[in-house]
């Protein structure tokens, strides 16, 4: 099945409301760092599943991570997941003010908070924007210092084709980094297009 | 007589909705620019007694606008539009220069607010 890939007008304004998402991500999480967050460009793209591991190292550019995921369902169904390099989750201890030796469990809770903070803040701004109803899950935690490869195998998504939405989190001081996906289903994507005109219909 | 005024965004839709936002009674002849170069080209031409500008852009970003401003001493209204809604982002942009912040997405009441601090409205 292919699937009709977005206008320019469409994928302009994804990127706007993704934009504009991750401006309120950003701020809640230099909240909680207490420090300035660069943001990145949002990159929209329609991936193949099956080349899922290829496309998201070429993003991302790292080998070892650790991962949250959460999944959205409602207007817009998918799968979001947070990516931390290695150096962003060695980090994420110390930015929140932790400066003893962790154990396991403490910062698999942090990667867990953070996780849900950046997740929550990102869909709740798409669906403020687009004022389209969206759910989603309690996270869970996908990896810890594993290869990129190793957590992204196909079978994480029960779909063949998804759309892609990339956003990155760097605190440049303190080598943080995080990425977040979100993998949208093909039905999604469908449904995501109709929204994307009526949204640019009414300005 | 209309205020030249330009709306600085690499997003058509980003553009259009500042302009739909743009307060009712607000007299402006309207140019568009898609970075800061033509920001820059705008302003020369006379085009930009006020500039609402975005700060992240490809060829010439919104902080380099704000420095070449700064630079040549030229005189116009910035109101920086951004999605980055950090404390520390606006107190950078005020630095360099901008009279004022408005987040993303644009309110009219949040444009007429700035305007009319500043007498412009």
């Amino acid at each position: 099945m292919s699937i009709q890939p977005y206008s320019e007008d469409q994928t302009d304004a994804l990127q706007e409301v993704a934009n504009i998402a991750m401006g309120q991500a950003g701020d809640s999480l230099a909240r909680i760092l207490d420090n300035f967050v660069t943001l990145s460009v949002p990159r929209i793209r329609q991936i193949v599943v099956r080349e899922l591991a290829d496309t998201v190292t070429a993003m991302v550019g790292e080998d070892e991570v650790s991962a949250v995921r959460q999944a959205f369902y409602n207007s817009l169904r998918g799968e979001a997941i947070v990516i931390f390099t290695q150096s962003g989750a060695d980090e994420l201890a110390s930015l929140l003010g932790y400066d003893c030796e962790l154990d396991a469990a403490i910062e698999q809770e942090l990667l867990l908070e953070v996780g849900n903070l950046l997740i929550g803040a990102i869909l709740n701004g798409i669906s403020e924007t687009l004022g389209a109803e969206l759910g989603f899950s309690a996270p869970s935690l996908m990896a810890e210092h594993t290869p990129l490869r190793e957590v992204l195998t196909p079978d994480q998504l029960s779909w063949e084709q998804a759309l892609l939405v990339e956003v990155n989190f760097s605190v440049e001081k303190h080598r943080f980094k995080s990425h977040l996906l979100m993998f949208m289903t093909e039905e999604t994507i469908d449904t995501l297009r109709d929204i994307l005109d009526k949204f640019m219909d009414d300005l | 007589m209309a205020v030249p005024l330009t709306v600085v965004d690499d997003s058509k839709i980003s553009r259009k909705m500042v302009i739909r936002a743009l307060p009712p009674g607000w007299d402006v002849e309207i140019t568009q620019a898609e970075n800061g170069e033509e920001a820059l080209a705008a302003y020369r031409a006379g085009k930009a007694d006020v500039m609402f500008l975005d700060l992240t852009m490809p060829v010439m970003d919104g902080y380099e606008v704000l420095e070449q401003l700064q630079k040549e001493s030229l005189n116009t209204f910035v109101v920086v539009i951004s999605a980055d809604i950090q404390p520390e982002a606006q107190e950078r942009v005020k630095k360099l220069g901008a009279m004022a912040f408005i987040k993303k997405p644009v309110k009219t009441e949040n444009i007429v607010a700035v305007l009319e601090e500043y007498g412009l409205l």
